[in-house]
């Protein structure tokens, strides 16, 4: 019996490595052609699922480089085109979307993932197959450190929460704070840290701190709590949806005091959900839409005439990463990731539409200044530009 | 504190109710677990958030009108995914009912996009009253009483009405019913019309409470009211009440207590709890043994 | 051969082999003792963050981290099959998907497994070999328990539990050991995961998850073997195959479930019976076999 057991099992597995196989080939064929006049991009992101709003948005706005490079020729000659797939957002699949960028699709660099985890995942494989990724949102620890392939072009937190804090004791008055964490979401946990750190640091107390998680949407125990406590302000470390509600409930309960946020904020829909609950709340941000110089209304207004809406950060990012990495390769005068990545690694002063970017000597970026925008008659305006030193 | 606590939980549970009632009388009925009602819920909120936008609706219309929405979805979803299985196993129709789920979450998020948008403010003119140290907003105290009278409402039919009788009648033996000349086919359509209509309330009053309106609103709450229907007894109408109404004021207390990292967690202990000492729910019926 | 040994391929494969492991594990919960979990997500999270813990924090070799995770779930397998040994069917559905929430959010705040921060960098040390022959490790297992005294009783317990009793099979006793062994595949396939993803964090190990692992089951056909392992196949392989359609593949995947369900509701190998099928290819018949 043993015997056809095996026979049994050799065929199941054979069965397997032909659907493999299938799928092997189904792909080669698709991308196999023009691979020399143009340069390849993979968009790393969820375009379903639950983190599907950051990943859409960011492919928006590398669409939109791509686009606008290709009608001024190209870089070196070639068009860039941009690779998408979906990840949903999971782990596994991001694997496997950066190997095939990597084996099958032969990109030249990776753009992607919107999350600091996915990030994480992807920054491994793409440093193993020798390839430059560029993450356009990733603002959690122990990213960099993967390798020299592995870059991000976001404004830290831990660059911009430290002058912001600064800035809100010195300008505002802020004395004691409430601290709004979403618990299962990575970004928010790690910004909870840093903004701790930079309390502490300017003296600031932080009369209590509350949790919520992402895609909560009752937040009316929170914000009782909150009330109770009577703080200056609130620092809420979350995301624009979860922002929006909180304050709104606020307002709801008639709790009259301000937000203060990163980057994660910086979205319309901020100020759709928050309605009057978010009027005087803060974010800072690498990208702001008032008072933009000469490029980012451009971008600004393509972007508006394109999908018809206000842009937010990560499409402006998407934008940027795409532009960061076309300037590298037009300096390097190469499409070879080995080559154009000590390039990268020299960006300077980088004039992008989320801000000046420049990488220090650990691949990190600064971004300066820092713009604090506070949403004022429904539309994010800026406050204060913040300059920050770069060492 | 604690009566304003108990009260916005008492506001968050009686929207759970209403879910939760569409899980326990399909159970009853034909013993499944029916996946697809999170995301029925889903699509109520998005068709009242059509009417307010693109019609203007008010508040009564919007609701009304989502329900009726929703009665032919849920209708057209038992048409297609359960009936053609009520004689397979029952792990079938549940497989089928989470196929549901995911077939109509992604089609939202395809038509609609993954963001979360909220309902136009002036849908309700939200004034607030003052019970000595507690607050109540005009919309809490609609959410309760439009709640209330929705499920007054069920009650009634189910105890009043010849159809309601043919449910009962079902849910106590599916084959002694039919054998008395109880048309089956009709009383399952009428169930999930009834259950689906209640999640569409629940939805857009949930959608203007919280002003959150997302393709994937349904998975946690299904899950949620799904406990709540288990919690009180599933099968049981009024168990379904109280499990929600227990279960939001469960949660409220655990954010009050500074420990709203753990809501999810508090809610399911709580289930697990009452299943181990009573498996049937709170006023579950006895499980027959059949030999 | 370039085109078929890349890679790309080579980690899809790696992929397969590993939901192939925890797929086994599920189908002898659910598909041969019939006891529906939807909290396997939940043993595989316990899996991966033993063995990472252990990887990262003891800096013990990956054998020791490998087992330690498995043996880990086993343990919780054990602990949640004691007092949910009361609930039958349904309520012990909901049991265990309580029981996944509650492990989901303890990983959330919990300080040493790092939150929603999760844990990295975990040594990347799972490779094609390591999970191919653990995947056959366990297929033989599998054939060995399916055709002992114990498979016979999981069975027996599946066909009708009370006549299992009767015939003095200590049902309980089987119930307990199918969940020990079952999540002791989970946390096997967990910990090949963490060690093959490098970074895990709560929000990986969801609801959806539990799904996913089950829909393999039952794609494949409850209780087969052969079955298990071929909708894990094309479950894994499903979203890499169906890339073209990208934003519509979970569209697809829904109505593929539903329409499998009313098609085929065993399962695409459910009734199929495999030692027959390879005799007829390979012109055997039992009885030289046999000799």
């Amino acid at each position: 019996m043993g015997n056809i057991k095996t026979k049994m099992l050799s065929l199941l597995l054979i069965c397997v490595f032909l659907l493999t196989f299938i799928t092997g080939c189904g792909g080669q064929s698709s991308s196999g052609s023009g691979q020399d006049d143009e340069i390849k991009i993979g968009f790393l992101g969820a375009l379903t699922g639950e983190v599907a709003s950051y990943g859409i948005n960011t492919l928006k706005g590398m669409k939109m480089a791509a686009d606008e490079i290709n009608a001024d020729g190209g870089v070196l000659g070639k068009k860039i085109r941009i690779i998408e797939a979906d990840n949903r957002g999971d782990k596994g699949e991001i694997a496997n979307v950066t190997q095939k960028f990597i084996t099958r699709d032969k990109v030249a660099a990776i753009i992607g993932d919107p999350t600091t985890g996915g990030t994480k995942v992807a920054a491994q494989i793409a440093q193993q197959g020798k390839v430059v990724l560029l993450s356009a949102g990733a603002v959690g620890t122990g990213v960099v450190e993967i390798g020299d392939y592995i870059f991000r072009n976001t404004l830290l937190d831990s660059v911009a929460a430290p002058v912001v804090v600064k800035y809100l004791k010195e300008n505002m008055g802020w004395e004691k704070v409430a601290i709004v964490t979403s618990k299962n979401n990575d970004y928010s946990v790690g910004q909870t840290k840093v903004f701790k750190k930079a309390l502490s640091e300017n003296g600031v107390e932080v009369v209590t701190e509350e949790f919520i998680q992402d895609k909560d949407t009752n937040f009316s125990g929170q914000v009782t709590n909150i009330k109770a406590k009577n703080p200056d302000g609130i620092v809420f470390t979350g995301y624009y949806t979860e922002g929006g509600l909180l304050m709104a409930e606020a307002y709801k309960q008639g709790l009259k005091v301000n937000l203060v946020g990163g980057d994660g904020l910086l979205s319309d829909v901020l100020i759709k959900l928050g309605g009057k609950g978010v009027e005087g709340s803060m974010t800072f941000a690498g990208f702001s839409p008032e008072k933009p110089d000469e490029n980012t209304k451009k971008f600004i207004d393509t972007y508006k005439t394109k999908y018809n809406e206000e842009p937010d950060m990560f499409v402006a990012q998407g934008y940027d990463a795409v532009k960061i990495i076309a300037e590298a390769i037009k300096k390097a005068n190469s499409t070879d990731p080995t080559v154009f990545k000590a390039e990268l690694a020299k960006i300077k002063d980088f004039p992008g539409v989320s801000g000046s970017t420049t990488f220090k000597a650990n691949r990190e970026p600064v971004k300066s200044p820092v713009n604090l925008l506070v949403v004022k008659n429904g539309k994010f305006s800026l406050l204060a530009k913040i300059p920050v030193e770069i060492n | 504190m604690f009566y304003q606590q108990l009260l916005n939980g008492l506001t968050v549970g009686s929207a759970y109710a209403l879910i939760a009632l569409g899980y326990t009388m399909v159970y009853g009925i034909i013993t499944l677990i029916n996946f697809a009602h999170g995301e029925i819920f889903m699509v109520g909120a998005f068709v009242g958030l059509a009417l307010a936008i693109f019609f203007k609706a008010n508040i009564f219309v919007t609701i009304i009108g989502a329900m009726v929405a929703c009665m032919l979805l849920g209708v057209v979803v038992e048409k297609i995914a359960y009936r053609p299985l009520r004689r397979s196993s029952r792990l079938s129709a549940l497989i089928s009912s989470i196929g549901v789920s995911i077939f109509l979450s992604t089609l939202v998020q395809l038509i609609r996009g993954p963001q979360t948008t909220n309902y136009p403010t002036n849908i309700i003119q939200n004034s607030m009253y003052h019970l000595g140290s507690i607050q109540i907003s005009k919309l809490q105290v609609m959410m309760i009483l439009i709640s209330a009278l929705l499920m007054l409402g069920l009650h009634l039919i189910v105890k009043y009405t010849k159809i309601g009788k043919a449910m009962r009648a079902v849910s106590q033996d599916y084959d002694a019913a039919s054998l008395m000349g109880i048309n089956i086919n009709q009383v399952i359509s009428f169930t999930f019309a009834v259950g689906s209509a209640l999640a569409a309330a629940g939805g857009v009053l949930v959608g203007i409470y919280f002003n959150a309106v997302a393709p994937l609103m349904g998975l946690s709450a299904g899950l949620k009211a799904f406990s709540a229907a288990v919690l009180g007894g599933i099968g049981s109408i009024p168990g379904a009440m109280l499990g929600g109404v227990i279960l939001g004021i469960a949660e409220i207390t655990a954010i009050a207590l500074g420990k709203s990292s753990y809501t999810d967690a508090i809610a399911f202990s709580i289930l697990l709890l009452v299943l181990l000492i009573k498996p049937t729910g709170l006023l579950g019926r006895p499980i027959q043994r059949k030999v | 051969m370039d085109f078929i040994f890349n890679d790309y391929n080579l980690r899809i494969l790696i992929s397969v082999g590993i939901y192939i492991i925890m797929a086994l594990g599920l189908n002898l919960i659910t598909g041969v003792t019939g006891q529906l979990s939807l909290g396997h997500a939940a043993f595989m999270s316990i899996g991966a963050y033993t063995s990472a813990l252990i990887s990262m924090k003891l800096g013990l070799p990956f054998g020791v981290a490998l087992l330690a995770g498995a043996l880990m779930a086993s343990f919780f397998g054990v602990l949640v099959g004691f007092p949910t040994l009361r609930l039958t069917g349904d309520y012990l559905a909901i049991a265990t998907l309580g029981f996944a929430e509650i492990v989901r959010v303890l990983l959330v705040n919990m300080q040493f497994t790092g939150g929603a921060l999760g844990l990295s960098p975990i040594p990347n040390k799972t490779n094609l070999y390591i999970v191919y022959l653990l995947v056959f490790v366990v297929i033989f297992a599998m054939y060995r328990i399916e055709n002992s005294r114990v498979g016979r009783a999981f069975l027996a317990i599946r066909e009708d539990e009370i006549a299992a009793e009767a015939m003095g099979i200590q049902t309980t006793k089987y119930k307990i050991l199918a969940f020990a062994m079952g999540a002791f595949c989970a946390g096997l396939g967990g910990a090949l995961y963490a060690h093959y993803i490098t970074y895990i964090n709560p929000i990986d190990f969801g609801f959806m998850k539990s799904i996913e692992i089950l829909n393999m089951v039952v794609l494949g056909g409850m209780g087969s073997i052969p079955g298990t392992i071929i909708g894990a196949s094309l479950l894994t392989l499903a979203p890499e195959t169906l890339r073209f359609v990208d934003e519509y593949r979970m569209l697809f995947y829904g109505a593929m479930l539903i329409a499998l369900m009313i098609f085929r509701p065993n399962g695409l190998l459910g009734g199929v019976n495999f030692r027959n099928l390879v005799f007829k290819t390979f012109k055997l018949n039992r009885s030289s076999q046999g000799k």
